[in-house]
């Protein structure tokens, strides 16, 4: 079998893809080894074959992907990858739990204050189960004590009122809605003592915090004691 | 299942990052054809976005037991370069080999393209030039077998043409590109 130039052309990327058979592959090496254009065309075309097999695809634009899923699923919000615990982030940070969060803060805020912690100067031993609770204990005290002394401040200026103004004589007396602390002698006295006893106590305690929060003697506290 | 074919099936049951994940394998591959085909980097972005379009809306249609999706994609993309092609066919000079001298100033311009998208491989932008002045049939036959590594049967059922004119364009291709090259004083290695 002998072949020429053309058949060489036309049968070359046969020969370069093992697809011609013995006979033929002969042919072919026989002409192209005597015929140095076929030759110089047969190496050419397969450096050229082998170059582009070689070649890498061509990176494609930035932001090609991204405009292909906005023109197709419609555009959509960029975000960023987050990473560890900010990736919980979106999922709590959502209005309808924004009443949640507020109720939270407030509920730590106020538990801070009964707490009674002064971060300014806070000490390892203030955050003891055991001081907490004394804190609470006193902050409780402090609030009733505060509690107390408006309400009879409230009392005292109604009596100076009531006096300042001419009284009906068919009127009976106006009395202030009785604290159970002023009306111990109309309760039966046997069930009163332990009640009486536990009011004593408590009625000490606030004394002592309300002269503590005002030292000079204010006329609520002059009314408390004048009650005993 | 085929990987891309049990994306297709999630994408047609509505689910959004199945169709992502097709569209990320995909890009690159389907961005260089079109660049290979028309040497214009915005054209083949522009191109990429009708194709992935037009696969969106014809996603229904594709059948795997017809062939593999990369094969149908790569029909689909063929067949918007014809149409593009044939759009744009008035605002080309000619395009048989012979005349396309003037056209060899644009593709030079072409080639400086490629450096400005950061192509590494000087081969890659002569290549394209040389591409660029051959005849559309041939050109696709060359880019699909050597550059997009289609199997014949593949190229066939893009082309939508019988094998033996697959083998025919492809070899034609390969000779007329290496001629092209030896006169632009390339020499592949």
């Amino acid at each position: 079998m002998v072949w020429n130039c053309s058949q060489i052309e036309e049968r070359l990327s046969d020969w370069l893809e093992g697809r011609l058979t013995p006979d033929e592959a002969q042919a072919f090496s026989t002409h192209s080894a005597g015929c140095r254009n076929c030759q110089e065309l047969v190496e050419n075309v397969q450096a050229l074959v082998r170059g582009m097999e070689s070649l890498e695809m061509v990176p494609e634009p930035a932001g090609l992907t991204r405009k292909i899923l906005d023109a197709t699923l419609g555009p959509r919000k960029q975000s960023s990858p987050r990473e560890g615990w900010t990736r919980w982030i979106p999922a709590f940070w959502q209005p309808r739990l924004a009443m949640g969060a507020v109720t939270l803060a407030a509920i730590a805020l106020i538990a801070l204050q009964i707490s009674g912690l002064k971060f300014a100067r806070l000490r390892h031993t203030e955050l003891s189960p055991v001081s907490v609770l004394n804190n609470a204990n006193r902050q409780a005290h402090l609030v009733y004590a505060h509690t107390a002394r408006f309400v009879s401040d409230l009392r005292v200026v109604y009596e100076i009122e009531s006096r300042l103004q001419p009284q009906p004589e068919a009127e009976p007396p106006l009395q202030p809605p009785s604290l159970p602390e002023q009306q111990p002698q109309e309760t039966n006295p046997q069930q009163k003592s332990q009640s009486e006893r536990r009011r004593d106590r408590s009625q000490i305690r606030t004394d002592a915090l309300v002269a503590e929060l005002s030292p000079s003697p204010v006329m609520g506290d002059t009314w408390t004691r004048s009650s005993k | 299942m085929d990987p891309d074919a049990q994306l297709v099936q999630q994408c047609l049951r509505g689910e959004g990052p199945a169709w992502e994940e097709l569209v990320k394998r995909h890009t690159r591959r389907v961005f260089n054809l079109c660049y290979r085909f028309t040497g214009n980097p915005a054209e083949a972005e522009d191109l990429s976005q009708e194709v992935f379009l037009r696969i969106y809306r014809t996603l229904p249609s594709y059948r795997a037991a017809e062939g593999a999706f990369p094969t149908w994609l790569s029909s689909v993309t063929r067949n918007l370069l014809v149409d593009h092609y044939r759009r744009t066919k008035r605002d080309r000079v000619t395009d048989s080999i012979e005349d396309a001298m003037p056209q060899l100033e644009e593709k030079h311009s072409t080639a400086r393209t490629p450096d400005r998208l950061a192509l590494a491989s000087e081969l890659s932008a002569q290549l394209q030039t040389a591409l660029g002045r051959l005849s559309p049939e041939l050109r696709e036959a060359v880019i699909l077998r050597d550059l997009q590594q289609l199997e014949y049967e593949e190229i066939r059922a893009v082309l939508q043409v019988p094998e033996g004119t697959v083998k025919s364009r492809i070899n034609r291709g390969r000779i007329e590109l290496a001629r092209v090259l030896k006169e632009m004083g390339v020499r592949p290695h």
